[in-house]
C-alpha cells in the first residue's frame, strides 16, 4: 500500500504533499508530479516537499528527492523539504540530506 | 481444415461429408462414440461433429473422453441434435461441448459456426503458444539468475567474513540476490577492514552495482590502503555508474588490534552502536557523511571517527532492515525495541541471538519486506588468527634479482596522500616474494609511521597511554600534518639476491634493505629506545615488533635514519 500525492503550484513555486508512505511505488506518481515544472524553462522554481501526512519514507524516496534535485539544477536547485515527522527527520539526517536540502 | 464427423445414421454421415468436402474440408467420418474417439486420436481433426445418442458410447461420454484424452490441445466440439429442449443443450455444453447444431442441418448455420470456432480454436492455439514461450522465457530467466546468483555470490564473498575469529554476522536477502553487501578482507599490516553496504531498491540492480564496490574493497584493502581511501574510490565509482536516484548506505569499519583502535566512517547507516562488557551502549557512531554516489566527496568527508578499542567491547552494525522489519499489524521493530536490548540485562555474549529471536519472534510470519543485515564484531577476539587464510592476491614467482629504488617525500607530498600502498606495490610488482607481503608491509609502516609522527610531527606516544590521550593523540597528528610547510622523508629500498647454498641446501632468496630518514631533529640514541618502546605500552607496536621481523635494525645520524634489513627465502 503506498501513499497519494498532492500538487499545489503558482508562478514561483510547487508544492507536493505526499501522503501514507512514500516508497518506491510512489515513483511515476512523484515524477509527473514535478516533471512538467522542472527543465531548463524554469530556472529559480522553487520546491517544497511537504511530509506532513507521510508516515514513512524509503531508501527508494531518497532517491526520488535526488533526482528531483537533478532534475530542477542540481546545485542552483531550491528544494525545501517541510513538516518532517521526528522519525522522518531521523532518515533524512542519517544520509546527511540536509547538506543537499533545506528541511525544516 | 480437419473435421471428424460422428453419427451413426449413415444418411447424416453422407450429407455433411458432402457438404464440407465441397468447402473443401478434409474430412474423417465415425460410426459411434467409440470409434470417434479411437478416429479422433488417429487424425488429430481440428473441428468434432458429434451425434448425441449413438450406440456403444454415446455423444456426451464420446465427449468427455476426448476432452480428457487431449486435454492440453483445444478442439471444439459441436453437438449434433434433434432436442431443442434447454435441458438437453445444456447437457450438451457441460459434456465439454462447445457449441451445438440443431437437425435437419441447414447450410448457411453450419458453414457460420464452423467459421466462428476456427477463429475460436486459432485464438486457443496463439495464447497456448504464447504460454510456452513465456514458461521458456521464465526458466530461462530462471537458470541465468541463478548462474548470476552463484557468480556474484563468490564475487562478495571472497573475503575473509566467514573466517575472522571476531565477526558473527546474519544477512536473509529479500530476493535471488541481496541488496546489502557484507564484506570483511584483512589488510597487509593485520587489521580488519568491514563493510556493510545498503544499496537502493533491491535484487539484480542493486547486486550489479555492489559488485565494482566488492572489487574496490578487496583489492585497495589487499594493497593496504585505509578506509576513508576506500570510500573516497568507491564513491567515485558509483557516481559514474548509478542512476541519479539509486545510492549506497554504507559503513566501513577498520578493527586495528595492534593500535587498538575502531575506526569508523559511517555514510547513511544506522548508528552503530558499542557496547561494554556490562551489556550497556558505550558509544554511538551516527552517520556524519552522505551516503556513497550522491555527490562528490570533500576532503573533511574522507575522514573516520576513531574509537580506543577496549577488549570488552562488541560493536553492532545493521541495515535498515532490521530496525524497519514489519509484523503482520504494520508496525516496525524499530531502533527502540533493539536499543532495549542494551540495559544491562544481558550478557553481552548472548546479545546477537537475543536481537534475532526477539525480531523474528516480532515480524511472525509477515512477509519480509527489504534485505535484512545484522553484524557483530567481539573485539576481544580482534587479534586471534583467521580460522583458514582467505584468498590473498596471487603473485608469480619471480626470480631474484638486484634492484635499488629511491623514494622522496616532500611535506606537501605527505600532506596529501599516503604513499605507503604504492611503495609496497612497486616491491611486490618488482620482487614479490609471495608470503611476505604483510611483513613488508608492517616494517615499511611502522618505519614510515616513526619517521613521519615522531620525526617530522613530534608527537610523544606517551600521550597514547590514557583513553583522553588515545583521542588527543590523533587529534594532534591531524592538526600537526594540515600545518606541517617544511620537512622531508626519504625512502631507500635495495633487493640483494641471495643463491641457493650448495652445501646446505638452503634455498635461496634475498635481503631488502631499508633505509628511512626523515630531516627531523632526531632523538637522543639512548630516547629512541624508549620512545618507540612507548609505543608497545597502548599500541602494542613499535621497536620491539620490528625487531622481532627484521634481521637487523639500527639507528644512525642523530636517530633520524633507519637501517633495516629483511631476509626472505623462496
Amino acid at each position: 500500500m503506498s501513499g497519494t500525492i498532492h500538487v499545489t503550484r503558482n508562478d514561483k513555486e510547487t508544492i507536493i504533499g505526499v501522503k501514507g508512505r512514500f516508497n518506491f511505488e510512489m515513483h511515476s506518481q512523484f515524477r509527473a508530479a514535478y516533471q512538467s515544472d522542472a527543465g531548463d524553462d524554469n530556472q529559480g522554481r522553487r520546491f517544497v516537499i511537504d511530509l506532513a501526512g507521510t508516515e514513512y519514507i524509503d531508501s527508494s524516496a531518497l532517491g526520488m528527492l535526488l533526482l528531483l534535485r537533478e532534475e530542477a539544477g542540481a546545485n542552483e536547485s531550491d528544494i525545501e523539504i517541510i513538516n518532517t515527522r521526528p522519525e522522518i527527520r531521523k532518515i533524512l539526517e542519517t544520509a546527511n540530506f540536509q547538506r543537499l536540502f533545506k528541511i525544516a | 481444415m480437419k473435421i471428424l464427423i460422428v453419427d451413426d445414421d449413415p444418411i447424416n454421415r453422407t450429407i455433411l461429408q458432402r457438404l464440407l468436402g465441397k468447402e473443401g474440408h478434409e474430412v474423417f467420418t465415425a460410426v459411434n462414440g467409440r470409434d470417434g474417439v479411437e478416429q479422433f486420436g488417429l487424425h488429430q481433426p481440428d473441428l468434432v461433429l458429434l451425434d448425441i445418442r449413438m450406440p456403444m458410447m454415446n455423444g456426451y461420454e464420446a465427449a468427455q473422453e476426448i476432452k480428457r484424452i487431449h486435454a492440453g490441445r483445444f478442439t471444439p466440439i459441436i453437438f449434433l441434435t434433434a432436442v431443442t429442449d434447454e435441458e438437453g443443450l445444456v447437457q450438451c455444453i457441460d459434456a465439454g461441448g462447445d457449441d451445438f447444431l440443431t437437425k435437419p442441418f441447414n447450410r448457411t448455420i453450419l458453414q457460420a459456426k464452423i467459421s466462428a470456432m476456427e477463429r475460436i480454436r486459432r485464438l486457443h492455439a496463439r495464447l497456448s503458444a504464447q504460454k510456452e514461450e513465456l514458461e521458456q522465457h521464465q526458466e530461462r530467466l530462471h537458470q541465468e539468475l541463478e548462474v548470476g546468483q552463484h557468480i556474484f555470490a563468490n564475487i562478495v564473498r571472497s573475503g575473509n567474513l566467514l573466517d575472522a575469529p571476531c565477526l558473527n554476522h546474519w544477512t536473509v536477502p529479500m530476493t535471488l540476490f541481496n541488496g546489502d553487501l557484507l564484506v570483511a578482507s584483512y589488510n597487509p599490516a593485520g587489521g580488519l577492514h568491514i563493510m556493510l553496504g545498503d544499496f537502493t531498491g533491491h535484487g539484480l540492480s542493486a547486486a550489479v552495482a555492489a559488485m565494482p564496490v566488492a572489487d574496490i574493497f578487496y583489492e585497495m584493502t589487499a594493497q593496504g590502503f585505509s578506509i576513508g581511501d576506500l570510500a573516497e574510490a568507491m564513491n567515485v565509482k558509483l557516481l559514474s555508474i548509478m542512476p541519479r536516484r539509486m545510492f549506497c548506505a554504507g559503513c566501513l569499519i577498520e578493527v586495528d588490534h595492534r593500535q587498538k583502535s575502531l575506526n569508523i566512517w559511517n555514510g547513511g547507516l544506522p548508528d552503530v552502536l558499542v557496547i561494554d562488557g556490562s551489556g550497556r551502549l558505550a558509544h554511538r557512531v551516527v552517520s556524519t557523511r552522505m551516503p556513497l554516489g550522491i555527490a562528490p566527496m570533500t576532503r573533511e568527508d574522507r575522514k573516520v571517527e576513531i574509537l580506543e578499542m577496549h577488549p570488552d567491547y562488541r560493536v553492532f552494525l545493521f541495515s535498515d532492515g532490521v530496525t524497519e522489519a514489519t509484523n503482520a499489524e504494520g508496525q516496525m521493530y524499530g531502533c527502540e525495541r533493539l536499543e532495549a536490548h542494551f540495559d544491562g540485562s544481558h550478557a553481552p555474549e548472548t546479545l546477537f541471538q537475543a536481537i534475532l529471536d526477539d525480531l523474528e519472534a516480532f515480524r511472525g510470519d509477515a512477509r519480509q519486506s527489504d534485505d535484512v543485515s545484522l553484524l557483530e564484531i567481539v573485539c576481544d577476539r580482534a587479534s586471534q588468527e583467521p580460522r583458514e587464510s582467505g584468498r590473498g592476491r596471487q603473485h608469480a614467482a619471480i626470480a631474484p634479482t638486484p634492484w635499488q629504488a629511491s623514494f622522496f617525500f616532500s611535506a606537501q607530498t605527505l600532506k596529501s596522500v599516503d604513499p605507503l600502498p604504492t611503495i609496497i606495490n612497486a616491491v611486490m610488482n618488482l620482487q614479490a616474494p609471495i608470503g611476505h607481503r604483510e611483513r613488508l608491509y608492517t616494517i615499511l609502516a611502522e618505519l614510515f609511521s616513526n619517521a613521519l609522527d615522531h620525526g617530522l610531527l613530534k608527537l610523544d606516544t606517551r600521550t597514547k597511554k590514557t583513553p583522553a590521550g588515545f583521542i588527543q593523540y590523533y587529534t594532534q597528528r591531524e592538526e600537526r600534518l594540515a600545518r606541517l610547510e617544511a620537512g622531508s622523508i626519504r625512502i631507500d629500498l635495495g633487493h640483494v639476491p641471495r643463491p641457493e647454498d650448495p652445501e646446505t641446501g638452503a634455498p635461496g632468496g634475498g635481503e631488502i634493505h631499508i633505509a628511512i630518514e626523515d630531516s627531523g631533529a632526531g632523538f637522543e640514541l639512548e630516547q629512541i629506545h624508549s620512545q618507540l618502546s612507548g609505543n608497545l605500552g597502548h599500541g602494542g607496536r613499535g621497536i620491539a615488533l620490528l625487531r622481532s621481523l627484521c634481521h637487523s635494525l639500527e639507528y644512525h645520524g642523530r636517530g633520524n635514519r633507519a637501517e633495516a634489513i629483511y631476509r626472505w627465502s623462496l
